[in-house]
């Protein structure tokens, strides 16, 4: 249960890794993560690769990432959802407002 | 017998040669060739006698043979007379027997090919009405199946986005609340700096009345003023406690406010995965019933049709009445053709020597019977032979 972030050389790629469950409980770090990264065009990564879960404040807070980059001209891209997590992303539509890649 | 006759007299005619062969050449004498002579001549008459007897008993014998002739004929013409009104009676019968049963059958099956028209008729209205509520002509009335899963799934799907957009306001007081904290963290520390002035006012204070009892009499006055000040400094850092821990409890509460705030973010998702999950499998399953029962009932609506089309030939097939009334009623001239025969032959009255005259004259009668049955039997098949020509309108 931890939240990882990754900077690239030029910074305009930030990938987060969020390990076991994504839950409330990363909320401060999640937001950590990202609210100090106000370069336009930057691209969040957030990957899900080793997520066993999420709940409704995960998604929450996705959206607030997706609405941080967005005032800053940037994107957010959703990496290697386990199926359970892919399905809880399919049941809140998330398809339709990120791009998610397997 | 009277070929016996005639053989001994030939016979006896013979021998009467042969003697008077005998006589004349071996015995030669006159009185026994006379008397031979005489012998063959009377034979030669009574052949020839014997003759015209047997010509006039053979015309008698004739006579005789007619006479029983005659008798026999009539026999076997009151048989055959008495045969044909015996079979003409039972044919009749038969013959009516037959038009009453064909008649009532055609009724009843013409009663039952009305009712089952009806009964199609009826299930296709009926099957109309389905198709068309299944195709939702009647929908502003009333609510489907298939439309309260479509609802249900867009329910759920609308009660997903709200989740999570309570989720994201809820993170958002989250963070609001976090500076909150800290605003409040920033206020201690201005209290602490508050408290620090407070103490320097009192040590102030102490230095001032320190130094009035040093003045004596003069610095009374100030002694005065300065455990005023003292006493001030002393009510500010009360002041100060009782700020802080108003602040404090404001923090507990803004703590409490947080973990309401988390219990409300955090909605677990599984139970309406599961939920979608149905609604999902609902909507795919009433898809599925709603196919195949549109499917089955428009596989019914087109087997009305073709029960009227079979109902219709039903009906048409139901002239063979008229057909099987024609055939019965042509019978009947057969029948009535066998009763004039019989009539005919029942005054046929054989008498002594006319007999010939009455068999032409019944001769005859029979070639007009003949001839007019012809006539009939021409007629006859002119008449209709097959069910298939024209069209019976149900009656």
């Amino acid at each position: 249960m931890s939240v990882k972030k990754q900077v690239s050389e030029n910074s305009k790629k930030i990938e987060i890794f969020i390990d076991g469950r994504f839950d409330f409980s990363l909320h401060q770090h999640f937001r950590d993560a990202y609210a100090n990264c106000t370069e336009k065009g930057q691209v969040f990564t957030l990957n899900l690769g080793a997520t066993s879960y999420m709940d409704s404040s995960a998604l929450g807070m996705i959206l607030l990432l997706k609405d941080h980059a967005e005032s800053h001209s940037g994107s957010v891209v959703i990496t290697k959802p386990s199926e359970s997590v892919n399905k809880i992303l399919e049941i809140a539509q998330f398809h339709r407002l990120l791009t998610i890649e397997q | 017998m009277q070929n016996n006759l005639r053989l001994i007299l030939s016979a006896g005619g013979v021998i009467a040669i042969a003697i008077l062969l005998d006589l004349l050449f071996i015995q030669s004498s006159y009185l026994s060739i006379i008397a031979a002579v005489l012998l063959v001549t009377i034979f030669a008459y009574l052949i020839k006698e014997h003759n015209k007897v047997d010509l006039i008993q053979t015309t008698d014998k004739t006579n005789e043979n007619k006479s029983s002739t005659d008798q026999d004929i009539e026999k076997t013409l009151t048989d055959i007379a008495s045969l044909l009104h015996q079979q003409l009676n039972i044919i009749d019968n038969e013959v009516d027997r037959a038009s009453a049963l064909i008649r009532d059958a055609v009724t009843g099956i013409a009663d039952s090919f009305k009712y089952l028209k009806n009964l199609s008729e009826d299930q296709q209205q009926m099957l109309n009405s389905v198709i068309n509520y299944q195709q939702g002509v009647d929908e502003d009335k009333t609510m489907t199946i298939e439309s309260f899963v479509h609802d249900s799934s867009e329910t759920l799907e609308d009660f997903v986005q709200v989740i999570i957009s309570t989720s994201k306001q809820s993170l958002e007081a989250m963070s609001f609340t976090n500076e909150m904290s800290k605003q409040l963290e920033g206020i201690f520390s201005l209290l602490g700096q508050v408290e620090g002035l407070a103490s320097q006012t009192n040590l102030l204070a102490l230095n001032a009345a320190i130094e009035a009892a040093r003045a004596g009499d003069a610095g009374r006055g100030f002694a005065v003023v300065a455990n005023e000040v003292r006493a001030l400094s002393v009510n500010s850092t009360e002041l100060n406690n009782d700020i802080r821990q108003e602040i404090s409890k404001t923090q507990s509460i803004i703590e409490r406010l947080q973990s309401s705030v988390e219990t409300m973010a955090s909605a677990d998702m599984t139970s309406t995965l599961e939920a979608k999950n149905r609604v999902s499998e609902m909507v795919e399953h009433v898809g599925d019933v709603n196919n195949k029962t549109q499917k089955v009932v428009e596989e019914l609506t087109l087997i009305s049709p073709k029960i009227n089309d079979t109902v219709e030939v039903g009906i048409r097939s139901l002239q063979f009445e008229d057909l099987a009334h024609q055939t019965l009623t042509s019978l009947k001239s057969n029948t009535e053709t066998i009763n004039l025969l019989y009539q005919e032959i029942e005054q046929f009255d054989v008498k002594q020597g006319n007999s010939a005259e009455k068999l032409s004259i019944l001769q005859q009668k029979c070639q007009q019977l003949i001839h007019k049955a012809d006539h009939v039997n021409d007629n006859r098949s002119v008449s209709q032979s097959s069910m298939d020509e024209g069209e019976v309108e149900l009656f």
